[in-house]
C-alpha cells in the first residue's frame, strides 16, 4: 500500500526518536497568576513542615490573601487532615479546581484521588504525578501558592526546581544537631539550583534556637524566627480557625513577616 | 473537563516544538491517549480544535491513538493489561483519570496481589508525532 502523503511529509515526524510530553509546557502559564510561590522543605522528617504550611496558608488567609496549599508529599499526604478536608472528587473547569478549605484558602493533594489508601510510588511516577498535578490544576489568582513538601531532596525538589518559574523556598528544621546537619545538605543543594530562601524557621524550639540561628547565618540567608513546642496544637490539627488560634500561628505570622510577607 | 488542560498543554507543545519553522507548514500532529487516564475523546478533541484555532498552525490534522495501558509487577513479573482489572470501581477509576498515578492505590498485580508494578505503556497523554511538509514554501 503506497502513502497517500508527498514523499516530503512522509519523510518528516520532528522528532522520531521519543514522544513529547506536553505537561511541562503550560505549567508556566498554570502558575502566572501566582504572585509567589513558595516550598515549605526540610531534608529531614517530623520537623513540622505540614504544620508551618497550614499555619501561613492560615494566617495568611486570616489577614486577607488568597492562598492555595499544594501537598506535594504525595506518599505522606497530611495537608488535608491539618486542614479539616474530607478527600472527594475536585470539580472540574477546563482543568482541575483545588478544594475550598475556607472562603480565601484551597487545597489539592493526591489524597484528593487516592483517598487514606497507600500510594507507594517510584521515582519516576512521582515526577509524573507532579506533571501532572502542575498541568491540570487551575490555581486562578493567587497572593500565594505554598507547597508541602515531603522530606528528602528527591524528585520533589528537583522537579519543582525545574519546572516552576519564580519559586522560592522556606526551610524547616528543629534545633536537633541530627535536623539542622541534614537541612544544611538541602540548603547548599538549593544554593546550587538557585532557589532563593526566603527564610529558615526554628521548629518545636523550648528556648534553644541558636543551631538554626547558626545555620542561616552560615548560608547568609534569613532567619525568619522559631515556633515553640506546643502541646495544644495536636488538638487543633484538622481545624484551620483553631489552628490560627495557637501561639504556634502567632509565631508564624512574625515569621511570614521575615520572610517578606 | 480537564481534558481541556491536556489539550492545552498538546497544543502549547506543539507550538515549542514548531520553534524554528515556519508553523504553518505543519500538517498532522497524532497524539497518544494513553489507556489508563481514559481520556474521553470528544471532549479533547473539541478542545484542541478550538484551542488551534488561535495558532498559525491551524490547518494541521490531528490524530488520536490510544496507547493501550500495560502493566507489570516488580515482584512476580507478571505483566498485565487494563481489561484485566475489570472489577475496578467507578471512583477508582475517576480518580486514575484525573491522576493516573493513583492507579497505585486502587490495583494490585492479578498474580501476587503486589502494589509494587511499573506502569509500563498507556500511562497518559503524549505527542507521538509532528508531521511537516518540506516541500514548496516550506523547505
Amino acid at each position: 500500500m503506497t502513502d497517500p502523503r508527498s514523499p516530503a511529509e512522509a519523510r518528516a515526524p520532528i522528532d522520531s526518536r521519543s514522544p513529547i510530553d506536553p505537561r511541562s509546557s503550560v505549567v508556566a502559564s498554570r502558575v502566572a497568576g501566582i504572585q509567589r510561590i513558595v516550598a515549605f522543605c526540610s531534608a529531614k522528617g517530623g520537623v513540622g513542615k505540614t504544620l508551618c504550611t497550614a499555619l501561613a496558608g492560615v494566617v495568611l488567609a486570616a489577614g486577607g490573601k488568597s492562598v492555595g496549599i499544594l501537598d506535594l508529599d504525595l506518599q505522606g499526604s497530611t495537608a488535608h487532615l491539618f486542614l479539616g478536608v474530607t478527600p472527594r472528587m475536585p470539580q472540574e473547569d477546563k482543568g482541575i479546581l483545588p478544594l475550598a478549605v475556607t472562603e480565601r484558602l484551597s487545597l489539592m493533594s493526591a489524597a484528593v484521588f487516592s483517598g487514606e489508601r497507600a500510594l507507594a510510588l517510584r521515582g519516576p511516577e512521582v515526577s509524573d504525578a507532579i506533571l501532572e498535578l502542575l498541568a491540570v490544576v487551575r490555581w486562578g489568582t493567587l497572593d500565594a501558592l505554598l507547597i508541602d513538601m515531603p522530606p528528602g531532596i528527591g524528585e520533589e525538589v528537583m522537579d519543582l526546581a525545574r519546572l516552576v518559574p519564580r519559586l522560592e523556598a522556606i526551610v524547616v528544621s528543629t534545633p536537633s544537631a541530627a535536623s539542622t546537619a541534614v537541612v544544611e545538605r538541602l540548603l547548599g543543594f538549593l544554593a546550587e539550583v538557585k532557589v532563593p530562601v526566603s527564610g529558615v524557621i526554628a521548629n518545636m524550639t523550648r528556648g534553644d534556637d541558636a543551631s538554626v540561628r547558626g545555620l542561616a547565618s552560615r548560608f547568609s540567608v534569613r532567619y525568619a524566627g522559631g515556633l515553640a513546642w506546643e502541646e495544644s496544637v495536636e488538638a487543633a490539627i484538622g481545624s484551620p480557625s483553631l489552628l490560627a488560634k495557637t501561639a504556634a500561628a502567632n509565631s508564624m505570622e512574625r515569621a511570614l513577616k521575615e520572610a517578606g510577607w | 473537563m480537564h481534558e481541556w488542560a491536556l489539550a492545552e498543554a498538546v497544543i502549547e507543545a506543539t507550538s515549542g516544538a514548531l520553534e524554528g519553522r515556519d508553523p504553518a507548514c505543519l500538517r498532522g500532529v497524532t497524539v497518544l491517549l494513553g489507556e489508563l487516564q481514559a481520556v474521553d475523546r470528544e471532549i479533547f478533541s473539541f478542545a484542541l480544535g478550538t484551542l488551534v484555532q488561535e495558532r498559525p498552525f491551524r490547518a494541521a490534522a490531528y490524530t488520536l491513538e490510544t496507547e493501550p495501558a500495560s502493566f507489570r509487577c516488580s515482584s512476580c513479573e507478571r505483566e498485565w493489561s487494563l481489561a484485566d482489572c475489570a472489577g475496578l470501581a467507578g471512583d477508582a477509576r475517576e480518580a486514575i483519570h484525573f491522576l493516573p498515578e493513583t492507579a497505585h492505590a486502587f490495583i494490585r498485580c492479578p498474580s501476587c496481589g503486589s502494589p509494587d508494578y511499573r506502569v509500563q505503556a498507556g500511562r497518559g497523554v503524549r505527542i507521538h508525532s509532528l508531521t511537516l511538509d518540506t516541500s514548496g514554501s516550506c523547505t
